[in-house]
């Protein structure tokens, strides 16, 4: 029985997913998504679905998953200690933002269809089980999960070229990502004969006659692979125009819950199948490898968003550009450990805030036929919706990592930790990038409160949600709990971290 | 491990000697006598109309997915129903949990309409 207390979050989470999507088909709305649409109720739906399974995760995290009887059950498949956890409460947390931003956002653009919320929760179980398995097995089933929802949230607004462009993008290129990581997985269990990653990292360590060109090339193809899907540069190509052609709440989920859940899956590969000292050292292991796409996403990608005409768009570049810094983080983990690991955990936290936020104004900002995408649509918003004008510019603030916000805080352990692992040049890269990332991110608020729109050009109406609000109210809280309070957030990372 | 695995290259081999002697015989040794009729091209008799790509249906793509639904459910029940005795109760529960999964996801097609061919 102690089993499925231990799985509740997920549990909730299935259940919940099929509910909404019974209750889609058998609801009384109307086909064509008018006014009577089903998103209100359904976004609401979703969002409390979410958030009872990330406090069903809170409530495990304080009585200790590992007083549980029975949480060892389903191991090494699932294993449910406080990493999981950690990440199930940011994965639904995230997926919570993103079904509130949808509540508004779908019918404000007519595309008020309720299959939205109940793919966003099965996209999340997928995130949930990513960050739980221990297992290349169901670490591959959680990909697939996760991913499956996710190609058809972007390809969301079906009578849209960039849309289905985008979707038909993200896929092809995810799919691939994924073959990768599967023949690199099946080629480390050719060599070791093993498919749990605990199994993994022992017979590495133990090397008693591996075929090591098996082993380096199927640990290269997980690295490319992983790579990928945290759209790390150079691999980073589909992300932009993925996330751009994309529902702006379907993005937020893509650049908040995916992002993070792709990110707990790397570390868990890393730490527990190649923490051995010869795939950690410097001159023969990943570090260099992570540490080198580190900085050319940091660079690239600030470098570039920097030249883009539409906010979405340098958004997703951001996100890019928030890979590096987390890469950052990963490359000091084999110096310093748990410290820098708890650094990769807080800063996903901060940056989950943080992106949904900054996305949640800027659908806040738009309305019907006129969503607000570029610069000049933005201009003089601070002289007409203060309001919304003060949320975008809070969360901008947090990305930048201006203080004291919860950017600001997470961008400090990350770099710290990269100085406290000896790594100062990549502190320094990492610092002269969040100075370069400054620039366009004050450039949104130069256009904001300093520019007025020019003469006969669209002028854009803040909508009116009272489920977009909620969801800004949410992340801004979460903002500045963890701007105010930095070290409970670290400490809670650390406890996540820390081998029970 | 080469001794294992030669029996299959071997086949490899065999099968694409023979189809390449096959082709290359008819090709070879067939008698031609091409007529302007003989190099038209033909559907089943008809004379072949309209464009090389047309648009298919939609319809036939969501009858395959769904044929591939249900065609796995079979793939996960039948070694579940060699070893039913040995699964005991957890076994059955589990099994029935998994197909009510999928009958949640019948019931969604069907209010959806997803099997109705004509709409």
């Amino acid at each position: 029985m102690g089993v499925y207390i231990a799985l509740s979050p997920l549990l909730i989470l299935v259940l919940g997913g099929c509910g909404l999507m019974l209750a889609e088909a058998f609801g009384r709305f109307s086909e064509d998504g008018g006014d009577e649409g089903p998103s209100s109720e359904l976004s609401l739906g979703s969002a409390v679905c979410l958030l009872a399974a990330a406090l069903m995760a809170m409530g495990l995290w304080i009585k200790g998953p590992e007083t549980i009887e029975g949480f060892q059950k389903v191991a090494p498949y699932l294993i449910l200690d406080r990493f999981t956890l950690f990440f199930t409460m940011v994965t639904c947390l995230g997926g919570a933002l993103a079904s509130l931003l949808a509540g508004g956002y779908l019918p404000e653009h007519k595309l008020d269809r309720g299959e939205f919320y109940s793919l966003l929760m099965f996209s999340t179980i997928g995130c949930v089980v990513l960050a739980a398995s221990g297992d290349l097995l169901s670490l591959f089933l959680g990909l697939e999960t996760m991913s499956l929802g996710v190609y058809a949230l972007t390809g969301f607004r079906r009578g849209s070229t960039r849309s289905t462009e985008a979707a038909l993008k993200y896929f092809l290129l995810g799919s691939f990502a994924a073959a990768l990581l599967l023949y690199g997985g099946a080629l480390l269990y050719g060599a070791t004969g093993h498919t749990d990653l605990v199994g993994i990292g022992k017979a590495l360590a133990a090397d008693q006659g591996l075929p090591w060109p098996m082993v380096i090339f199927g640990f290269a193809m997980i690295l490319v692979g992983l790579a990928f899907k945290v759209s790390a540069v150079p691999f980073h190509m589909w992300a932009p125009d993925a996330y751009e052609g994309a529902p702006t709440p379907a993005m937020t989920f893509m650049a908040v819950a995916v992002k993070s859940a792709a990110f707990a899956m790397m570390l868990r590969l890393l730490v527990h199948s190649f923490s051995s000292p010869g795939f950690t050292s410097w001159g023969s292991g990943w570090p260099p490898v992570l540490a080198f796409l580190a900085v050319l996403s940091m660079t690239v990608a600030n470098l570039v968003a920097g030249r883009q005409e539409s906010v979405k768009r340098m958004l997703a570049y951001s996100s890019v550009a928030h890979a590096g810094y987390v890469l950052v983080g990963v490359v000091s983990m084999t110096r310093l450990g748990d410290e820098a690991q708890a650094s990769v955990l807080l800063y996903l936290l901060a940056y989950t805030v943080s992106t949904a936020g900054a996305l949640g104004s800027l659908i806040l900002i738009g309305s019907r036929g006129a969503e607000a995408v570029s610069y000049e649509d933005l201009a003089g918003i601070g002289r007409r919706h203060p309001a919304a004008a003060l949320a975008m510019s809070f969360f901008l603030l947090s990305l930048a990592g201006v203080p004291p916000s919860a950017g600001f805080f997470a961008k400090m352990y990350v770099f710290r930790g990269a100085i406290g692992a000896g790594y100062y040049w990549l502190a320094i890269i990492g610092l002269l990038n969040s100075v370069l990332g400054a620039y366009y991110y004050l450039r949104v608020m130069v256009y904001m409160y300093m520019r007025e729109p020019a003469p006969g050009a669209p002028v854009a109406v803040p909508m009116r949600s009272g489920l977009v609000t909620a969801a800004l109210v949410l992340s801004a809280l979460f903002v500045i709990v963890l701007g105010v309070l930095p070290g409970s957030g670290l400490s809670m990372a650390l406890q996540a971290v820390a081998r029970g | 491990m080469v001794a294992t695995y030669a029996p299959i290259v071997l086949l490899f081999l065999l099968a694409s000697v023979v189809t390449m002697v096959m082709f290359a015989a008819g090709h070879f040794l067939g008698p031609k006598n091409p007529t302007a009729e003989k190099m038209m091209p033909f559907e089943c008799g008809a004379d072949s109309a309209g464009a090389k790509h047309t648009k298919l249906s939609v319809k036939f793509y969501l009858t395959a997915i769904l044929f591939v639904v249900f065609d796995i459910e079979a793939i996960f029940v039948y070694p579940w129903a060699v070893t039913f005795r040995e699964q005991g109760w957890v076994g059955f529960v589990t099994m029935l949990s998994f197909l009510a999964v999928l009958v949640v996801g019948l019931i969604y097609c069907w209010k959806k309409g997803a099997l109705e061919w004509e709409r």
